[in-house]
């Protein structure tokens, strides 16, 4: 043991020395360079809410860069796994701040790391901007220094809840995954039934890696549920919409921002016709097969071969776009302290990809709240149907 | 109603865990070793397999033979890496060694698939419209998988008990040391019994895939349920890996559906904590002692 | 003596522990903390597999069980933390006694399924049962304050892990060292024999999955304090791979090995975050690496190549003499 934490800290004195060799005014900033931190799993199933949002980062950094940068500097994107892990999510933003010394973090993805790391970040007051976890409680109450472009749940779970009632549903159910995914959507859904007076007609659980879900089809249809809201990865909501379409049970099925490439979730569905009531969600505007994003799919293709582009990879473009526009309005003199005015005063920014134009203010720190909802008709197109911004009071 | 949907539901999953049984039970019967990297074996495999059929646009026959025959060299090269040097050891490294494989094969995995898509996905063998069968609807692929699941069993058990090379294999398994005297060479006797294995989980892969999509993290459930079916059913019997894996499948499926869509995860642990406390060398073992 | 002596190299490397909190930066505090919390579970864990011989999957459980209930005691009874760890640790030491029980007639590959379907159901309760466990999303526990001593928390921490790690590390050598330990040993070795010798294999076996609960149980307490928020997925599959490995790379049967594997582990865990992306299949080279090419672990090189680092089953003569009974083990008929 105690030869670990020798080791550790040789080196880490080693990189301490290396590393701040440079500092100008703040810490991470250059005469020409910003280096910018970024924390997420890149290991593990988490991956795509980490490494592919990363992604998306890293080429709007090489774009700015290629352009001569923010005021002169260019960005670096300093990356550190958190395996979707609470210690590994701590452990990765100590990390940044105090051994890599980054200035600014662009990161977050699981949302119990996240959520977990948040006390960590908020002492340390380096700016943070989210880009794909959705907890609240990440946000909310907000944190001087943290911000988010994900569309955190409570706003999703507002959005799922008004569309089923205007569509006219009376009997809404929830099916839903009991992991931290789950669960930090579950709850702010529930909230909001509570809050409409409405009560769920059936509240059924599937795993993640469910291969079989007739037992949870037969209990929703007993209940005669006329809507159904999917809290579901991909996977097993396809493995539940390919056995609805079995046991043909057809309500109205909603997704969330999990579910945001209606096409290939056609695909894994697999059965034809089994997708002709699903509506979701999305963060951002374009789905992946979209010419609106041609430049970006370029962009990805070119710097990750074999790379697809997805919409984690937007999310990332459109966080990191918020994040390079809060540098350019934080002036040449940058500090942390500007960089945080400058996020909070963000209005009504155009990125993109995201549904809706991004707006922070000093009492709201989740700057994302259009969620665009999207159908894929079988056989035909993916349509946005239409972006709703959600108010919350 | 209900309790025959139920029932066929958790059969058809059943068969899913089944087929990863009978890979796992194969490689135990010969080598005594239970291979904790199977999962990602048949996670590989189905991704080779999406590769050729789907990336490469080749005929699902070639597909499945490609995917087979890739499978089966890296069962051998498996065991050439991570057992053989192993011979002796003893079970926590062995298993560790397995277990390091995995990681490997899933890190490989996520970097030359992971970017594709959060889920590939793979067009069945047979139409994808479910199908009327009696009273019941069902999805054909599951049918093939249970056929499939059947088939694998049977071939095997034909094996061990008809060819010399499955001969040799139970000897090895039953006794080493004499099955060397007697002039087997053990060493081949283990490599083939990885490579079977490994075929085997290349052909499942290929089966499941339009059923479980494909992603870097599929193996290790399949795996963990597999391995549960194995050992309910002895951990060398072919036909007591298949039933293991239906009795796991439709203790899912019941629990789903007569307690709560939650108990359905937890379910077949429990029975299994309960199956292994009662009776330890699982439930078709009744004549052999127990195993130390 | 020689002079890299295990003891020598030991006290260098605790002297260089006790001055890291004023050389290093929070970070390198917090991933000292972290590993003295994984010298607890490595050798804790060695105890049961490495000595005992017991093939148990069940020590993410307990380290998970650990943490829980130091957590809620402090959540929902408000229990200060100094009152609320130990009894995590001993919740922890229960559950591993009750887990003994199947292993009183399973070995092997048996036991090794019933422990991994007793930590899958451990994480579902942790996820269902939210009553009380506040299920997925985990909960946040209190800042622990170590006054009226004048340290800042993260620093106390350091020192309160250290200390258990050093305390609970020497009684494990004089557990191995002692007639427990070559009875552990002895049933490791063939249990048939090790009944005939009159070890009671219902007591001892018990007594390891105890005292490895025990260890996991302490290590937990400490982790719910360092991470101020305890959630499921901290006590995963992954997390059990992790103590394996540690013990393997350290060298099964070794409590130095435990040290030295969890040091390695900690260590790299840190630095293949530079692999970026790679580090799953770095940590699964390594494990078979290690496996493969360094049998009996890192303990096992120094053993053959330095003097002083022999670990034998016995005390010094002069200290054994004073303590010794016949034979290695309990009174037979128990």
């Amino acid at each position: 043991m105690r030869l670990n934490s020798f080791a550790s800290a040789m080196v880490g004195t080693l990189l301490l020395a290396v590393a701040p060799a440079a500092a100008a005014d703040a810490p991470g900033v250059t005469a020409d360079k910003i280096r910018i931190g970024s924390f997420g799993a890149l290991t593990g199933p988490g991956y795509l809410y980490g490494k592919l949002v990363m992604n998306g980062v890293e080429i709007v950094f090489d774009e700015v860069n290629a352009k001569g940068g923010v005021h002169g500097r260019k960005l670096e994107l300093v990356r550190e796994d958190d395996r979707c892990d609470p210690a590994g999510a701590i452990g990765a933003v100590k990390k940044l701040i105090y051994q890599d010394q980054v200035f600014a973090l662009i990161g977050g993805g699981c949302s119990n790391a996240t959520f977990a790391a948040r006390e960590e970040v908020e002492k340390s007051k380096v700016p943070l901007l989210v880009f794909a976890s959705v907890h609240d409680g990440i946000t909310t109450p907000p944190a001087p220094n943290i911000f988010s472009t994900a569309t955190t749940s409570t706003i999703e779970s507002y959005a799922q809840l008004e569309f089923a009632l205007k569509r006219g549903a009376k009997r809404i159910a929830v099916v839903s995954m009991r992991d931290s995914w789950g669960r930090a959507r579950y709850e702010p859904l529930m909230a909001a039934f509570k809050s409409k007076g409405v009560k769920p007609v059936a509240d059924e659980e599937v795993s993640p890696d469910a291969n079989d879900t007739t037992a949870q089809v037969l209990r929703l249809k007993a209940a005669n549920a006329d809507a159904v809201i999917v809290l579901l990865y991909p996977k097993p909501a396809a493995v539940f919409l390919r056995d609805s379409a079995k046991l043909a049970f057809k309500p109205i099925m909603i997704g969330q921002t999990g579910i945001a490439d209606p096409a290939a979730f056609e695909e894994q569905v697999g059965v034809p016709g089994g997708t002709a009531n699903f509506y979701t969600i999305s963060m951002v505007r374009y789905t992946p097969d979209d010419p609106a994003v041609d430049k970006w799919r370029k962009a990805i293709e070119a710097k990750f071969p074999g790379d697809r582009l997805s919409v984690f990879n937007l999310f990332g473009v459109g966080s990191a776009q918020v994040l390079v526009e809060a540098l350019k309005n934080a002036g040449p003199d940058l500090t942390r302290e500007k960089l945080i005015a400058a996020l909070a005063s963000i209005k009504n920014f155009e990125t993109d990809t995201h549904g809706g134009p991004i707006t922070c203010s000093e009492a709201d720190h989740r700057c994302h709240k259009s969620p665009a909802w999207i159908r894929k008709e079988p056989g035909g197109p993916t349509k946005v149907l239409d972006v709703t911004p959600v108010s919350l009071n | 109603m209900l309790f025959s949907y139920l029932l066929v539901s958790g059969i058809t999953t059943g068969a899913l865990y089944a087929l990863i049984a009978l890979g796992i039970v194969i490689v135990n019967k010969a080598s005594g070793v239970i291979n904790f990297a199977h999962g990602e074996l048949l996670m590989v495999a189905g991704f080779v397999a999406w590769t050729l059929h789907v990336g490469l646009q080749l005929p699902y026959g070639v597909a499945l033979l490609g995917t087979v025959a890739i499978g089966f060299a890296v069962g051998v090269l498996t065991d050439r890496i991570a057992f053989r040097p192993l011979a002796n050891a003893d079970l926590v490294s062995l298993v560790l060694a397995t277990v390091g494989l995995s990681f490997i094969l899933k890190g490989t995995a996520r970097l030359i698939w992971g970017g594709k898509a959060d889920y590939l996905s793979f067009p069945p063998l047979t139409q994808a419209e479910p199908i009327l069968l009696g009273p019941l609807m069902i999805i054909p692929q599951q049918l093939v998988v249970t056929a499939g699941a059947l088939a694998v069993m049977i071939a095997f058990a034909a094996f061990f008990r008809l060819t010399t090379a499955g001969k040799m294999m139970q000897a090895t398994a039953d006794n080493a040391k004499a099955a060397k005297l007697v002039g087997i060479r053990t060493d081949r006797v283990y490599m083939m019994a990885f490579a079977v294995g490994s075929l085997i989980a290349a052909a499942a892969a290929v089966l499941m895939a339009p059923l479980t999509l494909l992603y870097p993290d599929m193996g290790f459930l399949l795996f963990v349920k597999g391995f549960a079916a194995a050992v309910v059913g002895g951990l060398t019997s072919l036909p007591g890996a298949v039933l293991g894996g239906i009795l796991v499948g439709v203790v899912e499926s019941l629990a789903g559906g007569y307690i709560h869509s939650s108990a359905m995860e937890v379910a077949p642990f429990l029975v299994i904590m309960a199956v292994l406390i009662v009776r330890p060398t699982g439930l078709l073992d009744f004549a052999k002692v127990r195993r130390v | 003596m020689p002079v890299f002596s295990r003891r020598n190299v030991l006290l260098v490397l605790l002297a260089g522990a006790l001055i890291l909190p004023w050389m290093g930066n929070p970070y390198t505090l917090f991933v000292g903390t972290l590993l003295f919390i994984y010298v607890l579970l490595a050798v804790g864990l060695n105890l049961l597999v490495g000595y005992a011989g017991q093939l148990a999957f069940a020590n993410a459980a307990m380290f998970g069980i650990g943490a829980y209930t130091t957590g809620l005691l402090q959540v929902r009874l408000e229990l200060p933390f100094f009152a609320a760890f130990p009894c995590g640790a001993v919740v922890a030491t229960l559950v591993g006694l009750v887990i003994s029980l199947p292993a009183l007639r399973l070995s092997g590959l048996y036991l090794a399924l019933t422990t991994l379907a007793f930590a899958q159901a451990t994480q579902w309760v942790f996820l269902h049962w939210e009553n009380v466990t506040f299920g997925a999303g985990g909960f946040k526990t209190p800042l622990i304050s170590f006054a009226p001593l004048p340290v800042e928390t993260p620093t106390g921490l350091y020192f309160l892990s250290l200390l258990l790690a050093v305390l609970l590390t020497l009684f494990a050598w004089n557990v191995a060292a002692s007639r427990i330990g070559r009875a552990f040993v002895a049933i490791r070795d063939g249990e048939v024999a090790a009944e005939s010798l009159g070890i009671d294999l219902l007591r001892y076996k018990a007594l390891a999955f105890a005292m490895s609960g025990f260890y996991a149980g302490v290590a937990g307490g400490l982790y719910s304090a360092l991470l101020n928020f305890v959630a499921p997925e901290g006590f995963d599959l992954f997390q059990m791979v992790l103590h394996k490995a540690m013990i393997v790379v350290g060298g099964l049967g070794s409590v130095t090995g435990s040290l030295l594997g969890a040091g390695i582990l900690v260590f790299l865990l840190e630095a293949l975050r530079a692999f970026k992306g790679t580090q799953e299949i770095a940590f699964g080279a390594l494990l078979l690496v290690f496996v493969i090419f360094l049998r009996g672990g890192l303990v096992s090189v120094l053993k053959r190549n330095a003097r002083g680092w022999e670990e034998p089953l016995r005390l010094p003569e002069r200290r054994a003499r004073l303590l010794a009974r016949p034979g290695t083990a309990s009174v037979p008929g128990e």
